[in-house]
């Protein structure tokens, strides 16, 4: 049979193909021949609905590992290690997890993997006990005794989201009532329980809610039915954040005059573009940048942080997303458990890790907790800020103490989690 | 808001989502109505009109309604390509249309994934921030935005319908959907009448992912949804049936914006399901579609 294309035609492809491959696999952490460099494996969202959590994260975790490797690496047994990031897209989907987990362990032999948490930490939480690999999430819900490796170091989702709304029963004593749309899913469900324990406490009532599906496309129903109930404070729960982007923008548009409370306000640029600046004007929410004054130093753990902040912004502007520091700050952590372990074995450093106390949380000192919860103590709790847009920027209002409200309210936020069947 | 309010911001919500819907359905009812091909890739199409006006308008600043009509003539053109290449050899094979244009619609997918990724959100700054007061009600706002969708599903409907009962191509496009074999004994040409076709229903669609672009999240996956509510209301409506296809989409998209207010999202997308199920029980061949007999 006589080919359709010339040689010069196959050759060109060929070319422009491997040309595509090499520019694929160069990496930002480049590492030279003969230095000894320890893996870390990024196994998250890339693509699809989370991809807001996960591709903003490996944004940081390729700006920390350069700072680091520009530092001279990490020390261990006397020698310097060059950090190197390792990759793989899960897709938020439990099978590619599975996938990713596996060849990060076997074929590129990671010392860490950095997780977002729920359905692919779940997927693959037995196998990497098994292999007893440290791994953190986000999402402290994932942690259970029988799995000793698995950690939350960084974030206490949704448990900080009480902070916030203690903050507007304290500071803004006229909301009264709430209501909430939230996503249906293992996020916002936690989320949501969160929420109406929180709000039960500070003495809010609740007067709509709305769960929705990811196949939900035109958000204006949904914001209709919660701005119909005149509600002082709605918030959208714990959305990813397209949906926060597009809930916030209808509810713009259906002219709500009222309060906003959330988890996150992620890429928060974008949305200012699509609303105006008064509108967004003291939206509340639990994601800081880290320029915030409060953030550099004062009792907080995050190296540089100001210094983190303007090299993604350059780097990466418009992306910068709740997550975009929190895998970076599990690796400070897992950083000085190295060193305290003085080895990269995941079992060592794991145990080194559990040992830190204080715990040095990028928010300032912390504690192993969750045995209450979750029946062994892996989640860093301490203290979380509450964000306000103040003038079109975020600004850390109030440093609360998760800790102390957990402590406190305990069994309130247990019920709610049962009513929701978790 | 009232509850009255309520009732009537749900009517609105419930016109503007007919009105995509319908234009989005008659396109791909048209197709198979000319070609016996259901075209599976027909939300990529609206995909690639959305990606279009992202990337004119919002990438490379060219003014937000040329960059609408250049989405158009992008997907008519995309669609031209299609009918030649893809469904002119499948024409009447439902089956070998299927998998072409299933096809279709993994090259369309991969080819935005590959052209601008599919990480992060693709915002489109809207052209329009302000709403309208529909009867100068406060509480009771539709964005200029949703009103455009409206008004651009409305003109090519009306624009579509004369063509089709007041122009002569119009009637050879009728005759050709009723009867090919007639159609073609009387001179009409069928491949050209197939490809104008394709070309209104790909422009149909990729106006619709035009004007919808600053409305929904852009991504490669978007045509999903779409595609889904398109082939519910097409058997709703009765297959190959443009009048079925429009009574359908006005009633669905009415029971699924008043569901998923009252409700819930979930549960309207369940309904919705159980909605075309009640119509197939009570009449197989869905509300404008005939009975073929043997």
């Amino acid at each position: 049979m006589k080919s359709k294309f010339s040689r010069r035609q196959v050759l060109a492809g060929t070319g422009g193909a491997a040309a595509g491959l090499a520019a694929l696999s160069l990496s930002p952490t480049k590492i030279f021949a003969g230095e000894k460099t320890v893996k870390i494996g990024f196994l998250a969202a890339l693509t699809g609905d989370a991809a807001g959590w996960g591709l903003p994260g490996l944004y940081g975790v390729e700006i920390w590992a350069e700072q680091v490797n520009a530092a001279g690496g990490i020390e261990m047994g006397g020698d310097k290690y060059k950090v190197e990031v390792i990759s793989y897209d899960d897709e938020f989907d439990a099978i590619k997890a599975t996938i990713g987990a596996k060849k990060l362990l076997f074929e590129d032999e990671v010392s860490i993997i950095l997780m977002l948490g729920v359905t692919p930490v779940l997927a693959v939480k037995d196998f990497m006990t098994r292999n007893k690999m440290l791994v953190t999430t986000l999402v402290p819900t994932d942690i259970s005794a029988d799995a000793p490796y698995l950690f939350a170091p960084v974030e206490v989702h949704p448990f900080y989201n009480v902070t916030a709304v203690d903050w507007i029963s304290r500071n803004m004593p006229h909301i009264k009532t709430a209501a909430i749309a939230t996503q249906n899913d293992e996020l916002g469900l936690t989320s949501l329980a969160t929420y109406r324990a929180a709000f039960e406490v500070a003495g809010i009532e609740v007067i709509e809610e709305n769960l929705f599906g990811f196949e939900v496309t035109d958000f204006a129903p949904v914001v209709s039915k919660l701005i119909a109930s005149n509600p002082d404070l709605i918030t959208w729960d714990t959305a990813y954040p397209d949906y926060v982007n597009l809930l916030t923008e209808q509810a713009f548009l259906q002219g709500y005059k009222g309060q906003f409370v959330n988890c996150t306000l992620d890429q928060y640029d974008h949305i200012l573009a699509k609303t105006s600046k008064e509108f967004l004007e003291g939206f509340l929410w639990q994601f800081p940048d880290l320029d915030d004054p409060v953030m550099q130093g004062g009792g907080t753990h995050f190296d540089n942080a100001a210094a983190f902040y303007q090299t993604y912004a350059e780097r990466y502007p418009g992306a910068w997303t709740a997550v975009s520091w929190e895998y970076a700050a599990a690796l400070e952590m897992w950083k000085i458990a190295v060193g305290k372990a003085d080895s990269f074995d995941p079992p060592k450093v794991s145990e080194a890790l559990r040992s830190l106390s204080p715990v040095p949380h990028a928010f300032g000192d912390a504690e192993w907790w969750g045995e209450d919860f979750f029946g062994v103590n892996s989640a860093a709790l301490g203290k979380w800020p509450v964000v306000q847009m103040q003038n079109g920027k975020a600004v850390i209002v109030e440093m609360g103490d998760v800790r102390a409200w957990v402590d406190k309210h305990l069994d309130v936020l247990k019920k709610h989690f049962a009513a929701v069947g978790l | 808001m009232t509850e009255q309010e309520l009732i009537l911001q749900t009517i609105m919500n419930s016109l503007i989502a007919s009105s995509f819907t319908a234009t989005f359905a008659v396109g791909l009812v048209l197709i198979f109505g000319i070609m016996q091909i259901i075209n599976f890739a027909h939300g990529e199409l609206y995909m690639v009109g959305a990606f279009a006006t992202w990337y004119l308008y919002s990438e490379n600043g060219v003014p937000f309604f040329a960059a609408i009509g250049l989405a158009i003539l992008l997907t008519a053109a995309i669609g031209f390509v299609m009918e030649r290449g893809l469904f002119r050899p499948m024409r009447g094979n439902l089956f070998g249309g299927l998998i072409v244009s299933v096809g279709m619609l993994f090259i369309l997918q991969t080819l935005a994934v590959y052209l601008f990724g599919q990480g992060l959100m693709k915002n489109i700054t809207p052209y329009f921030k302000e709403s309208w007061h529909a009867f100068g009600i406060e509480s009771v706002t539709v964005s200029h935005s949703r009103l455009l969708v409206f008004a651009v599903a409305a003109f090519i409907l009306a624009a579509f319908w004369f063509f089709l009962r007041r122009t002569k191509l119009g009637w050879a496009m009728r005759a050709c959907a009723q009867n090919p074999e007639a159609a073609a004994l009387q001179g009409i040409s069928i491949s050209k009448i197939s490809i104008l076709a394709m070309v209104i229903s790909a422009a149909m669609a990729g106006g619709g992912g035009a004007v919808m672009a600053q409305l929904v999240r852009i991504t490669p996956q978007m045509g999903h949804s779409v595609i889904v509510t398109a082939l519910i209301v097409m058997i709703v409506g009765g297959v190959g049936s443009l009048e079925g296809a429009l009574i359908a989409s006005v009633a669905y998209s009415f029971f699924h914006t008043f569901v998923t207010t009252y409700i819930g999202g979930e549960v309207a997308t369940i309904l919705g399901l159980v909605l075309m199920l009640v119509v197939l029980i009570i009449k197989p061949t869905g509300i404008m579609g005939e009975r073929e007999s043997v």
